[in-house]
């Protein structure tokens, strides 16, 4: 357990991907991060709908979740996490954490957030 | 007198401007706005309204920020027209209207430069408003120092930006300062040609305005910095336009208060001002300042309608429009978000 | 308790048997304590697993009255200031610790949130107007990303929880299912050998006596004729002999009964028929 603690002490950055007024809401209340460093140029990806990529927004997730050491938890809302919902359901581990986030004009819908389908299935519902 | 010579080059856009002023949402239409359960529904709404069927071309998904989209872009083609066809006097004074977009716009392109974003990217976001031929050229420069001696100085804006920002000045932490500072340099020359251009009933509606206009600025940049220590007073007062009714007894005392009811008790020493604060103050005011001052404003602006042979009009009018934008967005984003009870905060004189 | 195939290939001594025991104890200790521990995680998982269903919930709301303090700025600066936030970013103001929580030996990290009052981003974005709306939007957004890491930790708690459990579990059930009813197998098996060889062991001692109590009439005959020829020379020193024989048989077959019933050791059984031989 002594490693995991190791690295949890790292990550201490949210990471987005989200839509425009989220991010902007976002990194209202300072979650931003910008550096030089290779790979970790910025921990938020703001999607435009008809100009970013599903390819991107895949790309995105990966350096969040895999490549970036110092991410502690991954905000990305429901309805792009609906784009390339196969990677985020078979994603388990604990580290990052994954939080599905309504956004404006996408409003939460509990029945498709990865966590609470496990939830559901564990308890045979 | 000036009634006699006034039709022959503005009478016609006179008429139009007051004809746009009749096509302002009424107080009816607006509560006819607000009973709607969904976007289309507004959408159909506003289409038996002045608006007609200005998103006729859109398919797809409405959402409020395509909707401002489609109703800023009506407000352009209107001002265009107006433009286009204005001739001396008027075509100046519209220009002058034009710089307060462009000081946006070019603080967006400067932002924009420093930080090697992408330039089609950002010329999309540009306010068509404050859209100038050479805009697209600022994307040239590479850096900062460039952009300052070779494009700037050949923008409309150039003599806002003499005297006030020198090349170092230009990096990321000051640009919100730099703006402030066109646009004090901004209003300051706006309100010097509306004295020396205009005169009579049109003088007086353009100078109430404007000083509303500064005065807004300055209370809100004491208010807005006041937990700031970044700013020092001196700093601030350089912000301030020299301009309004706070000028100058109240400058340096703003700039140099401390906390709110310092401010207050400053800005109750003018008459017009003193209930500012008293409707802030209440709990359901949240954005009262704003508000207040957007209400003022919007007076000054049905009451500019009062005058003939104004030029002022159309200013009025253009404010009276951003209002109504401001007003439908506002209202599209409480259906949208279902947050009917503040629905009815949006601002309605006409 | 399944057929002999299931069970650990060892020599049916006595050590091993006493090991077996052993690992039987050790087994269903441990079988009830982990059953103990997987029962705690559970109540735990329960609770967690009811937070996290409130808590997206609560989510649900609170994004969306910070969505609507963003409609708010829109309002006031007339604009839209997305561009401008995203630019002015510079360092994360608002920043987690994780934290560590006992729950059963499992350590569960709990994300705290850090803010970093330093740092402002944003100090001077809408100056000109619509500042106190940023601020507050600010404010409420702040507010909302606590939550968001409030919902973040419960959710890591359920991941890590949900594999504990599941690996806990599994042992648990390969304690109860395999390795218990192997051991027992085991002694079952070890126990029926021992048994077998000392029924063995029993019977051989049984034909040794019988074979020295031939032998010991046998020599009394002889005895008896010696003595019937030599009656008159040595009378008292041959008693003493033939008493002490006697009496050592005797003793010795006793013996070796006892031990055989109290499952002696082979060596022991050994030494006291090199004894009996001697």
């Amino acid at each position: 357990m002594s490693s995991a603690s190791e690295s949890m002490a790292k990550r201490k950055l949210l990471a987005t991907i989200a839509d425009e007024d989220s991010v902007t809401g976002l990194l209202l209340a300072g979650v931003g991060q910008i550096s030089n460093e290779v790979g970790k140029e910025s921990n938020f990806l703001t999607v435009i709908p008809g100009k970013t990529t599903v390819d991107q927004i895949e790309d995105a997730f990966d350096n969040f979740t895999t490549g970036r050491d110092d991410i502690a938890i991954l905000l990305i809302n429901q309805h792009l996490a609906d784009l390339i919902r196969y990677k985020v359901d078979s994603y388990t581990n604990a580290f990052p954490a994954i939080l599905e986030i309504p956004s404006k004009d996408h409003p939460y819908d509990p029945e498709k957030d990865s966590i609470l389908k496990k939830v559901r299935r564990l308890f045979g519902e | 007198m000036e009634g006699l010579y006034f039709n022959i080059n503005n009478g016609y856009l006179e008429g139009v401007v007051r004809g746009y002023k009749s096509g302002l949402l009424t107080t009816n239409q607006y509560v006819n706005l607000t009973q709607c359960d969904n976007l289309e529904d507004l959408k159909l709404q506003l289409s038996s309204t002045d608006y007609g069927n200005f998103m006729a071309n859109y398919s797809g998904p409405l959402s409020t920020s395509v909707l401002q989209d489609n109703l800023s872009k009506k407000l352009f083609q209107q001002f265009q027209y107006v433009k286009s066809q204005s001739s001396g006097k008027l075509t100046k004074f519209m220009n002058y209207i034009n710089y307060g977009y462009m000081i946006d716009n070019v603080i967006l392109m400067i932002t924009g430069t420093l930080h090697e974003r992408d330039k089609s990217e950002i010329l999309r976001k540009c306010n068509p408003l404050g859209w100038f031929d050479t805009l697209p050229t600022l994307s040239i420069a590479t850096d900062i120092e460039s952009l300052y001696s070779t494009v700037l100085i050949d923008t409309p804006l150039a003599p806002f930006f003499k005297n006030c920002v020198s090349a170092d000045d230009l990096d990321d932490l000051n640009i919100e300062i730099i703006r402030n500072k066109l646009y004090k340099n901004y209003l300051e020359s706006f309100v010097e040609f509306v004295t020396s251009e205009f005169d009579g009933p049109d003088q007086e509606i353009m100078i109430r305005l404007l000083t509303l206009e500064a005065d807004k600025r300055v209370i809100n940049i004491t208010l807005n910095s006041l937990n700031n220590s970044d700013l020092s007073s001196e700093d601030k007062l350089s912000l301030f336009p020299s301009y309004g009714k706070l000028y100058p007894t109240y400058h340096l005392q703003l700039s140099q208060a401390e906390d709110i009811e310092q401010l207050k008790s400053i800005v109750e020493y003018i008459g017009d001002y003193k209930d500012i604060f008293n409707e802030s103050g209440d709990a359901s005011g949240l954005r009262g300042l704003g508000d207040w001052f957007y209400l003022l404003e919007m007076q000054f602006c049905r009451n500019a309608f009062t005058q003939q042979f104004t030029l002022s009009t159309v200013y009025a009018w253009l404010k009276s429009k951003e209002q109504e934008i401001r007003n439908i967005t506002w209202i599209a984003e409480c259906i949208a978000q279902n947050q009917k009870n503040r629905i009815d905060s949006y601002i309605s004189v006409y | 308790m399944s057929g002999a195939g299931n069970r650990e290939q060892v020599f049916p001594t006595r050590m091993t048997l006493g090991l077996m025991k052993g690992k039987l104890k050790g087994a269903q200790q441990g079988h009830s304590l982990l059953k103990r521990k997987s029962e705690a995680l559970t109540k735990r998982f329960r609770d967690i697993t009811q937070r996290i269903d409130e808590a997206k919930r609560k989510m649900g709301r609170v994004m969306q009255t910070a969505a609507f303090s963003l409609a708010e700025v829109s309002y006031a600066t007339g604009e839209n200031i997305s561009y401008q936030v995203q630019e002015s970013v510079q360092r994360a103001r608002f920043q987690v610790k994780a934290k560590q929580e006992n729950v059963s030996g499992v350590y569960l990290p709990t994300f705290e949130s850090y803010i970093n009052e330093d740092i402002n981003d944003f100090k001077l974005t809408g100056l000109g107007r619509g500042g106190q709306q940023v601020q507050r939007a600010k404010l409420v957004y702040t507010k909302a990303v606590e939550t968001l890491v409030e919902l973040a930790s419960l959710q890591t708690a359920f991941i890590i929880l949900d594999e504990v459990i599941k690996v806990t579990n599994r042992r648990v059930n390969a304690i109860e299912h395999v390795i218990i009813p192997r051991t027992e197998n085991t002694i079952s098996y070890i126990n029926s050998e021992l048994d077998e060889l000392d029924r063995e062991e029993f019977y051989r001692l049984k034909k040794v006596q019988e074979k020295k109590q031939e032998a010991a009439a046998a020599a009394e005959a002889e005895e008896k004729a010696a003595q019937e020829a030599a009656i008159a020379a040595g009378a008292e020193l041959s008693k003493i002999t033939r008493v002490t024989s006697n009496e050592e048989i005797t003793n010795d077959a006793q013996e070796v009964e006892k031990l055989a019933l109290a499952n002696g050791d082979d060596d022991l059984l050994k030494e006291n028929e090199d004894d009996v031989i001697f």
